[in-house]
């Protein structure tokens, strides 16, 4: 009997459910536990490891086949849709999980209120160098960016600098977290990343051009679309998600999911 | 490991100036705490005798607010100078694979290296060990390094410069140095990722070493479904050092992808110089090749089919009474099967008429693998490739057993 109770306990594990792993965007990382935890008290017999990296470590990890589900906040690219093809013959699934209004941070001591997105491009590529150029005390802008492997710093590159180059004088920093703190800090600080990290200072409203109203990133004015820089945060799959994958992202883009994506300061899809 | 390590020590370095920051704060309200703490009238120090060392307690041992300051502002730009460092060193990125490998050859035979016949070919051998330096000296601009270290040889596979216009969405590329030729799916197709042990034939005999000297012109448009590539090049491949013409070869490829399915055409214009019969210094020989190419992600789970076709004029070989190019053509088609994640089943057909206008001389080539994918760094491959000659079929099957790390 002791045998046989030694055998089922070994062979046990192999029976266990095998773990969904989620890796990939910073930005997306505290939302994916949230709603991994959250899930995994409801389901007991499922486990979620979530880790994060950048969304293109995550895309890469799909890719290499050492994630099951990857998190990006920016759609997947050609090349990498390229790689995937060619190494699994699939050209994935992708899930819009959840919308997210990217923040522009300035110091709660900066009397500037409002940028324009041209304003912001010039001073992130450096052609705007002085708070005084928009509005501001005569004072040396501080820019602090992201690492190029997360899709936050490829988004804004993208979206606000129309595809330039950062200026050399921007501070990379790791996590939008780092960003957050280091603008916190400095009065001349200006930052930028998801609205789920925005504590200890505040945001700017964004015109989408001079003579466009000046809009804050909220829940009405991102998915509506008012609010110029917004963009989708999605979970990417290789192939047809396996029954627990299918349950855990249609729950999270159902309402309860949806709920927990808002209370994180994102914006929901639905 | 190595990596890992120099990035926990650049996220730790990077945010030593935060905890900095707060250690001076800390310390600032320590001084300020000591300050409103201290009694108004100086504490009586023991005597020194003048001329001592000696160092009284106390003495020493605390440094002002002033000091502190400029002991903290001393370390904080120390630590911008590591970062600016590393930041730099970040700017480096370094790939690579090794592919040891063990390989029976039917035509293998004992023998030292006769004047004819095939020597023997069961061996293990390092097929390729490629170490690839990026250098992305800004974000338009980078540059790369690709030398091969196998046992025969150090040879340099890609060496060039690529400059990126930030204008546009099309992201015009100009390359330059030594790359391979922008010509169909299989030449461009890394030997990392291919699964097969080598290229087909008729990629190997009409381009040999896939990789030539030159300038190209790339880019992508259309949300980046249609891409094109144009190189002006030597013509020479990399065999030679340097280029037997003053005429230049245009090679290049126009893709599109229609997202599971993806199609290419491309063009070879260019000549080569043989020596004939007639002329010992060379002639001039057409060398041409056209050809279509197409990847498909099939419907079926993890069936993905590909294939290319070729035909072109190929000039002869040396010595030749010949005064024109031979017409050739060739093809191969693969269908790759995964099941999961870590296993994939391949086939693979390929053709090869290096004389269309001649009969009994095309080579047919069919042959398969098994790949295990053992993780993310590291593969086992198991292949078997069984070459047929339309006139007489000599015993020359080949088995490959082939381990790949890579990083």
């Amino acid at each position: 009997m002791k045998k046989l109770i030694a055998a089922l306990l070994i062979t046990l594990p192999v029976f266990a459910a095998k773990p969904i792993s989620i890796k990939g965007s910073d930005t997306m990382v505290i939302m994916n536990a949230r709603l991994a935890e959250t899930f995994m008290a409801k389901q007991p017999g499922t486990t979620i490891q979530v880790t994060g990296g950048g969304s293109g470590v995550g895309i890469a990890a799909l890719i290499n086949g050492t994630t099951d589900i990857a998190a990006s906040s920016r759609p997947i690219k050609a090349s990498e849709t390229d790689k995937l093809k060619s190494r699994f013959a699939t050209t994935g699934f992708s899930y819009p999980i959840a919308r997210d209004g990217l923040s522009v941070y300035l110091n709660d001591r900066n009397p500037v209120r409002e940028l324009t997105i041209a304003q912001l491009r010039d001073i992130y590529t450096g052609r705007i160098t002085n708070w005084k150029q928009v509005g501001g005390n005569d004072a040396t802008i501080i820019l602090y960016s992201r690492e190029n492997s997360s899709g936050t710093y490829q988004y804004f590159k993208d979206t606000v600098l129309m595809g330039r180059d950062y200026s050399p004088r921007a501070q990379t920093l790791q996590g939008t977290a780092g960003v957050v703190n280091a603008v916190a800090k400095d009065a001349n600080g200006i930052g930028y990343g998801g609205a789920a990290y925005a504590k200890g200072i505040r945001f700017a409203a964004i015109k989408k051009d001079a003579n466009s109203p000046a809009i804050m990133p909220s829940l009405e004015t991102v998915r509506s679309g008012q609010y110029p820089i917004s963009r989708f945060l999605y979970l990417y799959t290789r192939v047809r998600p396996s029954k627990e994958m299918k349950a855990f992202i249609d729950w999270a883009t159902g309402p309860e999911g949806q709920q927990i994506v808002t209370k994180v300061g994102y914006f929901p899809v639905r | 490991m190595k990596l890992k390590s120099l990035l926990l020590s650049a996220v730790l370095l990077v945010s030593l100036p935060l905890v900095a920051d707060e250690a001076k704060v800390i310390t600032e309200k320590a001084i300020e705490a000591a300050a409103v703490q201290t009694p108004q009238e100086p504490q009586q120090q023991p005597e020194t005798e003048p001329g001592s060392d000696e160092v009284q307690p106390g003495t020493a041992t605390t440094p002002s607010a002033d000091e502190t300051n400029g002991r903290l502002d001393g370390f904080g730009e120390a630590i911008t100078e590591v970062r600016n460092s590393l930041e730099n060193l970040n700017r480096m990125r370094i790939s690579g694979y090794i592919q040891p490998q063990y390989v029976h050859d039917e035509r293998s035979r004992n023998e030292l290296g006769g004047t004819s016949g095939t020597r023997n070919l069961d061996q293990f051998s390092v097929r390729r060990a490629r170490v690839k330096f990026t250098y992305q000296f800004s974000p338009t601009s980078r540059f790369v390094l690709q030398p091969d270290v196998t046992s025969s040889g150090v040879t340099l596979k890609d060496g060039y410069v690529e400059f990126t216009e930030p204008w546009t969405a099309w992201k015009n590329t100009l390359t330059a140095g030594q790359f391979n030729w922008p010509f169909g799916f299989e030449i461009m197709y890394s030997s990392s990722a291919r699964e097969m042990p080598e290229r087909s034939r008729v990629i190997r005999t009409l381009f040999p070493g896939e990789r030539d000297r030159g300038v190209m012109l790339s880019g992508l448009g259309f949300g980046e479904r249609f891409r094109y590539q144009v190189a002006v090049v030597n013509g020479t491949g990399t065999s030679r050092a340097d280029d037997v013409n003053k005429r230049k070869d245009v090679v290049g490829r126009v893709g599109y992808s229609l997202g599971a399915f993806d199609i290419g055409a491309s063009l070879y214009r260019g000549a080569d110089i043989v020596a004939t019969s007639t002329v010992a210094t060379g002639v001039e020989f057409d060398k041409q090749r056209q050809g279509i190419d197409f990847q498909w992600a099939t419907p079926v789970p993890g069936l993905g089919v590909r294939g290319e076709y070729i035909s072109g004029k190929q000039a002869p070989g040396a010595n030749t009474t010949r005064t024109e190019s031979f017409d050739v053509d060739g093809w191969y088609f693969y269908a790759i099967q995964n099941l999961g994640t870590r296993h994939q089943l391949v086939a693979r057909i390929d053709e090869y008429d290096p004389n269309t206008d001649a009969n009994n001389d095309a080579v047919r080539t069919i042959g398969g693998s098994y790949i295990f994918h053992w993780d993310a760094n590291s593969k086992v491959m198991l292949a078997y490739e069984m070459p047929e000659n339309e006139a007489n079929d000599p015993d020359d099957n080949v088995f490959t057993l082939r381990y790949q790390y890579s990083f």
